[in-house]
């Protein structure tokens, strides 16, 4: 029970980082910097 | 203090400044995918990797690309050495003592600081871990979390060195060069260089002695009660250590293969093996700055950071080693051990090992806090209180004085960026990084990333010292306990990995906490660095005018040391006031905790 836990876990925070990934890059926008 | 301890330290830095420049050269060559002598036996190697995993080694990555590229790579491998900790019992190769599965808390706490570079331990290696699960399941890791800092640090340095680009480069080919062409052939050589001086290199089971002293030794027994028992042999833990020791420092991994970790004669003999072992924290993270300059094309660029990183580090070894070379005031007049004459090298010797002395475990902790490796050969919960706070308040500057592999480079280029923002703030210009503007968003994130390392530590720290599952791993009161909490979340979400040896951190509380905060620290920090490379790589280059700020200054050293000072002062002296800095005070007003 608790390796299922703990391997829902794992893939929960990795999951969330990809996610963070792409949140990063839409707080750019449309926003020209260049 | 002593002329021989300063002359050590002067001889550590001498030796890291000679060796800066030939190994950043290397690197250059190796992410910039120019010949190097290695090729000819490493370029069909590399060839077959590719070939096997389907990698296309001329595709470009987006930061997006890298960084979800990075997270995949590392959460199969987290879950790989889960894996194997769990059925390591079952796995008959290369468990000759038999060693049970690991506990699950403590198996996924184990897996995530080995994934993060982390390499905490709340286990006893010799006594947890089989060498099948030290080797396939924790040295691999220790080349892999290496391999992948020094991937990103590249990945930020193109950054700032492309122009009007979209993409960083190639993760696994970053990944696979940086393994196969820096660490592996170092780490061959070193760890014959190790086995030379004694540190053990086997797979026998562990050896048996009979005591020519027998012990006895009273415990609390099953029911509690007192049981006296009588020690005739003692067992000595045997393994492959060398190969295991040698990226553990050249990676700035840090986790043991004996408890004792660099203590322990098996892992760090010779007063040279501990010198090598100094040394192989910093030659990366040092070479990076020569790698910075080379590959944006400014050379006093990566010599100015190089000397920032040098102020920072002797500060803190000094500090240390003054500190040390205090005795301790409860004890002064007590022992005579406690001044400096005769053989007794004065000072504060408990928890150091004789043969390095107070000068080289002063300046073993400051370089293993100021990279993130981890590795000790002293106990630093046995320091003074404000040598204590030395290795303490290094992580907490985020571990950006050389730093570890590719994560202190990348942490620093961070700092780089504030800096050139807020010298852009002072003479009212659009700051400029190299002829890149500097905008909202790459402070924003900038300050993301600053701001996400206090957040963890100080968070899980204080719910820590609320509740009673926090406040059974303590074992002291007063202000040291809080040290000691303190230092555990520091050194997780800092990916360092040492500890205030006298916390009990392997109970579910601090195996998940710390578990969780090892994966922040490492992986939600890294998400906006790269976010903030890939928004330079985008960037024009502006020829520079009379206005543009000089990063290969002193003034930019000065400014560069002063930020980072002031970022961690402001973030973290109250916690430190509690902590080291109270208890040096009641110290010396006679006032000591159990």
């Amino acid at each position: 029970m608790s390796d299922l836990v703990f391997l829902a876990a794992s893939l929960a925070f990795f999951f969330v980082a990809v996610l963070y990934v792409y949140g990063c890059q839409s707080l750019k926008g449309g926003r020209d910097d260049a | 203090m002593t002329p021989n301890g300063w002359l050590q330290i002067a001889v550590f830095f001498a030796l890291l400044l000679l060796a800066a420049k030939p190994m950043g050269l290397y690197m250059a060559r190796v992410y910039e995918r120019k010949k190097t002598w290695l090729d000819p036996v490493l370029g069909p190697v590399e060839r077959l990797l590719y070939c096997i995993t389907g990698v296309n080694p001329d595709a470009e990555m987006r930061w997006t690309e890298y960084g979800a590229a990075m997270l995949v790579f590392s959460c199969a491998t987290l879950l790989l050495t889960y894996a194997l900790e769990r059925l390591q019992h079952a796995i008959p190769l290369w468990n000759p003592q038999h060693l049970a599965a690991v506990e699950p808390y403590l198996a996924w706490n184990t897996a995530a600081s080995f994934t993060t570079n982390t390499n905490w331990q709340s286990y006893v290696p010799e006594t947890t871990m089989s060498y099948l699960t030290q080797m396939a399941g924790l040295a691999t890791h220790n080349f892999w979390s290496a391999a992948t800092g020094m991937a990103l640090a590249i990945a930020f340095i193109r950054g700032i060195a492309r122009r009007e680009s979209k993409t960083l480069g190639n993760f696994w080919v970053d990944l696979t060069r940086g393994t196969l062409w820096v660490l592996l052939p170092i780490c061959v050589v070193y760890a014959l260089a190790l086995v030379s001086q004694g540190v053990v290199q086997n797979l026998k089971p562990y050896d048996t002695a009979t005591l020519v002293e027998p012990q006895t030794v009273t415990a609390p027994g099953a029911d509690g009660k007192p049981v006296t028992t009588r020690v005739t042999t003692q067992t000595i833990a045997q393994g492959p250590t060398a190969s295991q020791e040698a990226i553990k420092m050249l990676g700035t991994n840090g986790g043991g293969f004996f408890n004792a970790n660099s203590a322990h004669p098996f892992e760090n003999p010779t007063p040279l093996s501990n010198m090598l072992q100094m040394l192989s924290i910093f030659l990366i993270p040092a070479g990076l700055c020569v790698t910075l300059g080379k590959m944006v094309g400014s050379p006093g660029h990566g010599w100015a950071v190089f000397a920032a990183m040098s102020v920072l580090w002797f500060a803190g070894v000094a500090t240390c080693y003054w500190a040390e070379s205090q005795p301790n005031p409860l004890l002064h007049g007590v022992d005579q051990r406690t001044s400096l004459g005769g053989v007794s090298p004065g000072g504060n010797m408990e928890g150091k090992e004789v043969r390095f002395g107070i000068a080289n475990s002063a300046l073993f902790a400051t370089v293993t806090t100021d990279a993130s490796c981890g590795a000790v050969n002293s106990m630093h919960d046995s320091f003074m209180p404000l040598g204590g706070m030395v290795p303490l308040a290094n992580i907490m500057m985020g571990e950006i004085v050389f730093g570890g592999v590719g994560a202190g480079m990348y942490g620093m280029l961070i700092f780089v960026v504030l800096s050139v923002f807020i010298a852009g703030l002072m003479v009212g210009r659009t700051p400029e990084y190299l002829g890149k503007k500097v905008q909202a968003y790459e402070v924003q994130l900038s300050m993301l990333y600053v701001l996400i390392f206090p957040l963890i530590i100080l968070g899980f720290a204080a719910v820590s010292v609320l509740l009673p599952a926090g406040l059974a791993g303590i074992s002291n009161h007063g202000p040291h306990g809080l040290s000691q909490v303190l230092y555990a979340y520091t050194s997780a979400a800092g990916n360092n990995g040492s500890a205030f040896a006298g916390i009990n951190a392997n109970t579910h509380w601090y195996n998940s906490t710390m578990g969780i905060a090892m994966l922040s620290g490492r992986f939600l920090m890294i998400v906006p660095m790269l976010a903030v490379a890939g928004s330079l790589a985008t960037k024009k280059i502006v020829p520079p005018s009379l206005g543009t700020f000089p990063v290969n200054s002193p003034l930019f050293t000065v400014l560069l040391v002063s930020v980072i000072l002031i970022v961690g002062a402001l973030t973290f002296f109250p916690a430190l006031s509690l902590g080291p800095i109270l208890e040096h005070l009641l110290l010396r007003s006679g006032i000591s905790f159990s």
